[in-house]
């Protein structure tokens, strides 16, 4: 078998082994130790580099962001914010059709901007609107299809741990790609606004809605938001500013939110260790990723995998588009049933030279910006499209067991097609994405 | 019935299998406590490089006026070393609460039986890993002790970054090890 046979084959290897339910990090370090072996014919290679990978992997700069950045937003669901950031979005959404799934959806992108992850927006969004939405008499199927969909804005919405861990593995620059994902973000919680009011008029219900508030006293009550506006522009402004450096940002985000839910009184000893503990399931889990992709991906390398698939590709003429295309659709599928940080993790080490070496007529810097948000969007949809979104899952146990998951994924469909066509915007008009680095930049 | 009448009659009453049972709980009680002291330690160590980094920043802003006060020198070394030590703390927790990220797919579509073997078989390779994982870090301790490498700035020896990031991945073995007695309970149907 030559090499590059023996790549190919780990591919299925890799997931036969992840689908019968292998730690997804142990599967890799696996495949890619026994490939390792097979290719250089001695163990004493694979074992000389555990000697520093593992630490050396563990003890990254670059990856000491990612800890931190979980920490703030497990101290930001403490922070009492998501109730404020609901009140505020709801002073101004509360009177229209569908206002308060509205409102919700506009929370959660202002949770977005303190919280890097989906699961934990969509939970802590989860515990204010939930009862508020079925308190106005919104159908069970809308309601959590709404805070599924949320969810996803603690990751479109810069901050955000998969755009980290794209910036680390593409070598792209983490300030440039915050800003490159703002635009996508906010047009991204317009998309689910505007869902919510078509279904609205499609579907006429008794929702209830309330009384329209005077523009003076949606400013008093979204002045209460201000801490997560500061936050949000301490972390981003200050990466992008070249204050910090991104750990550094996230440190001051998790010193931010800390104060935060202390000044509002939740946070209790109790608490805090749960943080913690939260905190440490999600980094062991996700060091443990990157350690297992380091390896796999090392063993890709040695076999010119990834190499021989980039002249391959850049060979055949094929059009960019095509593959883009093709690309896109190829991590919306996996995207489904793949937990998002292993796919990109796994994949862009191999797919963004290929990609890059295709001519979209742009710079190699613009189209790693647009490349990461548009890997981003799709990797995210899998987050809310059954049978493993990780978001439905989660609005539907707190919704409890009246509402069965498939009136969940009826409800989470709507947004799912608003996704699909923001892909398809943001593919065909790159400008969107990369306006507001370009006007910064300058 | 008295303190000790009750230990004597319980003792003789119950069959071995029962003492058996009660050791397992111990264990498992251990080595609970074990996991989450050490993800509770890791922790404290992210708050303490959270608060060592704000006030790094704090001291660069005075860097302009010329009065002394700067940031931490080598900040960026702990910070290495300091992750490193957290993530490897982590490590137990992870694995006792089993949150490692997998596809749940066709977990419907695999029988029960099926599902525990497989589950056994993959605690046992994660135990593998972790073992020898462990013994390479250790190695590569003995390694940068014998080349006395220090960080570039701080100027901490690495190997004790190494030596510190040893704790965890031990802690990580023990768990993992506990982890195949666990999956195995669960294959044979104890405590159903």
């Amino acid at each position: 078998m030559t090499n590059i046979e023996l790549a190919l084959w780990s591919f299925p290897i890799l997931l036969v082994l992840v689908f019968l339910r292998a730690p997804i990090a142990l599967a890799m370090i696996g495949v890619g130790v026994t490939g390792t072996y097979l290719v250089v014919d001695t163990t004493m290679m694979t074992l000389n580099q555990l000697k520093t990978l593992t630490f050396g992997t563990f003890s990254n700069y670059s990856f000491s962001i990612i800890p931190l950045f979980l920490l703030m937003g497990q101290f930001a669901t403490l922070s009492g914010m998501s109730s404020s950031l609901f009140r505020a979005a709801e002073s101004f959404f509360g009177h229209r059709k569908g206002g308060v799934a509205m409102s919700t959806i506009g929370a959660c992108a202002g949770f977005g901007a303190i919280c890097g992850s989906s699961l934990a927006t969509a939970a802590t969004m989860g515990q204010v609107a939930l009862p508020e939405m079925r308190r106005y008499g919104y159908p069970d199927s809308l309601s959590t299809g709404t805070l599924a969909a949320g969810g996803t804005l603690g990751i479109l919405i810069p901050p955000s741990v998969i755009l980290v861990i794209y910036a680390i593995v593409a070598e792209q620059n983490i300030a440039k790609l915050f800003v490159a994902a703002l635009i996508p973000g906010i047009l991204a919680a317009l998309g689910y606004m505007l869902a919510i009011s078509i279904w609205m008029r499609v579907n006429p219900h008794s929702a209830s809605i309330n009384p329209r508030v005077p523009w003076r006293e949606r400013f008093v009550i979204l002045s209460k938001v201000w801490p997560v506006v500061a936050i949000f522009v301490a972390v981003v402004g200050g990466i992008y500013g070249g204050i910090f450096t991104p750990t550094e940002a996230a440190a001051v985000g998790a010193a931010g939110t800390f104060f935060i839910a202390l000044a509002s009184g939740t946070m209790t000893w109790k608490r805090l260790i749960q943080a913690i503990l939260s905190t440490a399931a999600s980094t062991a889990m996700i060091f443990f990723i990157i350690l297992g992709a380091g390896i796999y991906n090392n063993f890709l390398s040695l076999t010119q995998l990834p190499f021989v698939a980039t002249a391959w590709v850049g060979g055949q003429e094929f059009s960019p588009w095509l593959v883009l295309a093709i690309v896109l659709l190829m991590y919306l599928l996996f995207g489904c049933v793949m937990d998002s940080l292993s796919m990109v993790l796994l994949t862009v080490p191999i797919i963004f030279p290929i990609m890059a070496g295709l001519d979209f007529g742009m710079s190699n810097d613009d189209f790693g910006l647009w490349f990461g948000i548009l890997v981003l969007i799709v990797v995210e949809v899998g987050l809310i499209t059954p049978p493993v979104g990780l978001n439905l899952f989660i609005i539907n146990s707190m919704a409890g067991a009246t509402t069965p998951i498939t009136t969940t994924y009826k409800g989470a469909l709507p947004f799912v097609m608003t996704d699909i066509v923001r892909v398809m915007i943001l593919t065909s008009f790159p400008a969107i994405t990369l306006w507001l680095v370009w006007v910064t930049d300058a | 019935m008295t303190l000790a009448a009750k230990s004597l009659g319980g003792r003789l009453s119950r069959p071995p299998s029962c003492h058996l049972r009660q050791l397992y709980h111990q264990v498992e009680h251990a080595i609970a406590a074990l996991a989450k002291g050490m993800a509770i330690a890791g922790g404290s160590v992210l708050l303490v490089l959270t608060a060592l980094t704000c006030i790094s920043i704090f001291g660069r802003a005075f860097v302009p006026f010329n009065i002394g006060i700067g940031p931490i020198r080598g900040i960026y070394d702990i910070t290495e070393i300091g992750t490193a030590a957290a993530v490897f703390a982590f490590l137990p927790w992870a694995q006792y609460q089993e949150a490692h990220a997998r596809v749940d797919l066709f977990q419907n579509l695999i029988p029960d039986k099926a599902e525990h073997v497989l589950d056994l078989l993959f605690h046992i390779a994660m135990s593998l890993v972790a073992t020898v994982g462990t013994w390479r870090l250790y190695l590569g301790m003995l390694d940068k002790r014998s080349h006395g490498e220090t960080t570039l700035i701080a100027e901490i020896p690495v190997w004790q970054g190494f030596a510190i990031g040893l704790i965890g991945a031990s802690g990580f073995v023990i768990v993992a090890v506990f982890c195949v007695l666990r999956a195995l309970r669960r294959l044979v149907g104890a405590d159903a």
